[in-house]
């Protein structure tokens, strides 16, 4: 793609240790255990676009969004955002970490109770010294009113305000630094939908003002068909597809995506039933061998359970695969 | 039409408070026949779940039904006391809540929850309980029924764990059953077998189901009717494809509109403004006209009634379609309040 790329994941993997301890380990006679949360993931965001990662509960995620972020680091791999090295074992210049931000899901959780909203706003531009002390309550107000709060809302507690307005608070404060990026972490999974509504709309509106790029995390599939251009889709750690949002709900390639998309109930398919998926996600510490998702899979075949599937290009829209199944034609 | 098998008549639920008495449903009425799906959608604390609890006798003191009466196949179950409402529940209506870890007991086995339930209910011996109830575990899909009853809910998935509280709520043969946020917890690609399940075991055994949910994708796919509760009143009801494609309450277009479509693109969503009130503060007049983009001078005073609707097309009354406001376009309106 010709776009200029903001953020590259290349062959990312993260593995965590979970062992029984020493001595366990040696009466019992059993080795090290690792859980793989992510394996393999290679990616790359484009300045301005929205990226949606979709997977259900386990498949990597918040794994991947918090290896962004700098908050763990990759196993093997890296992350580059815009050509800087993302680790925090080798630490992130201030210059670098102010360019992204992130919106957490419970926005009950993500604001300290007991600071004023002014000052969790005000934190990150006090943080990285942008601007002189004179001027950020101006800066703050002026925040409020772009999520569509009140600037004397800046005296108040994060008790007093409702969770749609608690997660514009959040956006508020993500935005004071000034980033280009933001990792979004189901960002109204906590909320009703017409406050969803809301936060989604705003989101949009603050893209369009001020040319962001988002990392959409979600398990709703219908918000990130609303508000993505380009989709990937995890499956137990794996990056199974990634495909133009249109593309992807119009013609799902690999087998999974495939019946995500038939699982999913709809407004528009009233009485329709949904063709469930079957079978449920394995277990994450022991993944079955070669591809990961055959033992659910309409399309197995013998090579299926062997070889792990790499990813392939599908026609000229940035589209990949990661299945034997699916034609290189298509 | 026949006598209902579920019928709410101005439900009223109360909470007295240290600051006054809080109305946490205002006249809830509804039916339920034999066999049907009625969906129970709103926002949270709208009093999806409190209608719920009314009908199952489950109000958490102070609450307490304050008016109305709530009737079972013609029997009032609204003032029953603690013992016969315990033998109710259970045998006539079944339950599956939301989280399945929470409602089955993890000190005991599958099978010691299931026959107990099944004894508690059924005059049947220990044997032909546990025989019923792998029968039933095998109906709700757990491979290896006869193996896996002896084991223990953490031994299940969650989406395993939803498929045993079905059994469970399903083993004595209940009229009803009421399901309250049964797939919130699970996968989506879980979600669509559990409704699946729920919608085909209950019609085989031809019980009804009280479905409560936010999530209208759901509604769409699994209730014969739905009804949309706003601030604990009743803002509309009807055959779902209605409901959904020409809702005639404000909130309701407001609501739809405001789902993202996976199958439409929509630019903009439509954006209700503000935020469901608090049960103190729920304005006079109709509940929702701080939020309503047509609302008039008269909402802001008048309380508007459960109206009937009449079908644009036809002229004629569509079966069981009500909502109320005081702005329904004058054609699709018909005098007869929603009495009895």
């Amino acid at each position: 793609m010709a776009d200029e790329m903001i953020l590259s994941l290349d062959r990312v993997t993260r593995r965590f240790d979970i062992s029984k301890p020493l001595l366990n380990r040696m009466i019992e006679g059993v080795g090290k255990q690792y859980l793989t949360a992510t394996a393999d993931v290679s990616l790359s965001i484009a300045r301005g676009e929205t990226f949606a990662l979709v997977g259900e509960s386990g498949s990597g995620k918040s794994t991947i969004a918090k290896m962004i972020m700098g908050l763990m680091p990759p196993s093997v791999g890296e992350i580059r955002f815009d050509g800087d090295l993302i680790d925090p074992r080798h630490g992130i210049a201030r210059a670098t970490r102010r360019r992204f931000q992130m919106i957490f899901q419970d926005p009950f959780a993500s604001l300290n109770p007991r600071w004023r909203v002014g000052d969790i706003i005000a934190e990150p531009i006090r943080t990285f010294a942008l601007m002189p002390k004179t001027e950020v309550a101006g800066e703050v107000a002026r925040l409020l009113e772009v999520v569509g709060l009140a600037p004397r809302d800046a005296e108040k507690y994060p008790h007093e305000f409702s969770g749609g307005q608690r997660q514009r608070i959040a956006i508020a404060r993500a935005l004071s630094s000034k980033p280009e990026f933001i990792v979004c972490d189901e960002p109204t999974s906590a909320l009703d939908v017409s406050v969803q509504a809301q936060i989604l709309n705003l989101m949009r509106d603050l893209q369009d003002a001020y040319g962001l790029t988002y990392l959409l995390i979600s398990h709703d599939l219908s918000v990130v068909r609303h508000m993505a251009d380009r989709i990937g889709v995890l499956y137990l750690g794996r990056l199974v597809e990634v495909a133009p949002s249109a593309d992807l709900f119009a013609a799902p390639q690999h087998p999974y995506t495939r019946m995500l998309l038939d699982a999913v109930p709809d407004l528009t398919r009233v009485g329709a039933r949904a063709r469930a998926v079957v079978g449920e996600i394995p277990n994450p510490i022991s993944p079955p061998s070669g591809c990961a998702f055959h033992p659910r899979c309409p399309l197995a075949q013998d090579i299926c359970k062997t070889t792990a599937p790499e990813a392939r290009s599908l026609g000229d829209r940035g589209r990949s695969v990661a299945c034997h199944m699916v034609d290189g034609a298509a | 039409m026949s006598e209902p098998l579920l019928s709410l008549r101005d439900v009223v639920v109360e909470f007295p408070t240290r600051r006054g008495v809080l109305r946490a449903l205002d006249g809830i009425s509804l039916d339920v026949n034999a066999g049907e799906v009625l969906g129970l959608v709103g926002e949270s604390g709208a009093g999806k779940s409190m209608i719920g609890s009314a009908i199952i006798g489950l109000i958490a003191p102070p609450g307490r039904i304050a008016s109305g009466e709530i009737r079972l196949s013609g029997q009032r179950i609204d003032n029953l006391g603690p013992s016969q409402m315990r033998a109710l529940r259970g045998k006539r209506i079944g339950m599956v809540f939301q989280d399945p870890l929470t409602s089955l007991n993890p000190l005991y086995t599958i099978a010691d929850q299931l026959v107990e339930t099944i004894r508690t209910h059924l005059p049947v011996t220990a044997a032909e309980a546990r025989a019923q109830a792998i029968a039933l575990l095998d109906r709700v899909g757990i491979p290896a029924a006869a193996q896996r009853i002896d084991d223990y809910p953490h031994h299940f998935s969650g989406g395993m764990r939803q498929r045993v509280v079905i059994a469970l709520a399903l083993c004595a043969q209940p009229d009803l059953v009421i399901a309250d946020e049964p797939t919130t917890a699970l996968d989506v690609s879980v979600q669509a077998q559990i409704i699946d399940l729920l919608k085909d075991i209950c019609a085989e055994r031809g019980a009804a189901v009280v479905l409560i949910t936010h999530d209208m994708g759901v509604i769409a796919q699994t209730a014969d009717r739905v009804a949309v509760v706003y601030a604990g009143r009743m803002a509309e009801i009807g055959p779902v494809s209605d409901v959904i494609h020409r809702p005639a309450h404000p909130y309701t277009r407001g609501l739809m509109g405001s789902i993202p479509s996976l199958r439409e693109e929509r630019a903009r969503l439509v954006q209700i403004p503000g935020a469901m009130p608090r049960l103190d503060a729920i304005s006079a007049g109709c509940a929702f006209h701080p939020r309503c983009d047509v609302a008039t001078a008269a909402c802001a005073t008048t309380r508007p009634a459960m109206t009937h609707l009449v079908s644009a097309q036809k002229g004629e009354q569509s079966a069981d379609r009500f909502a109320a406001c005081l702005l329904l376009d004058h054609t699709a309106r018909e005098g007869g309040e929603h009495g009895g």
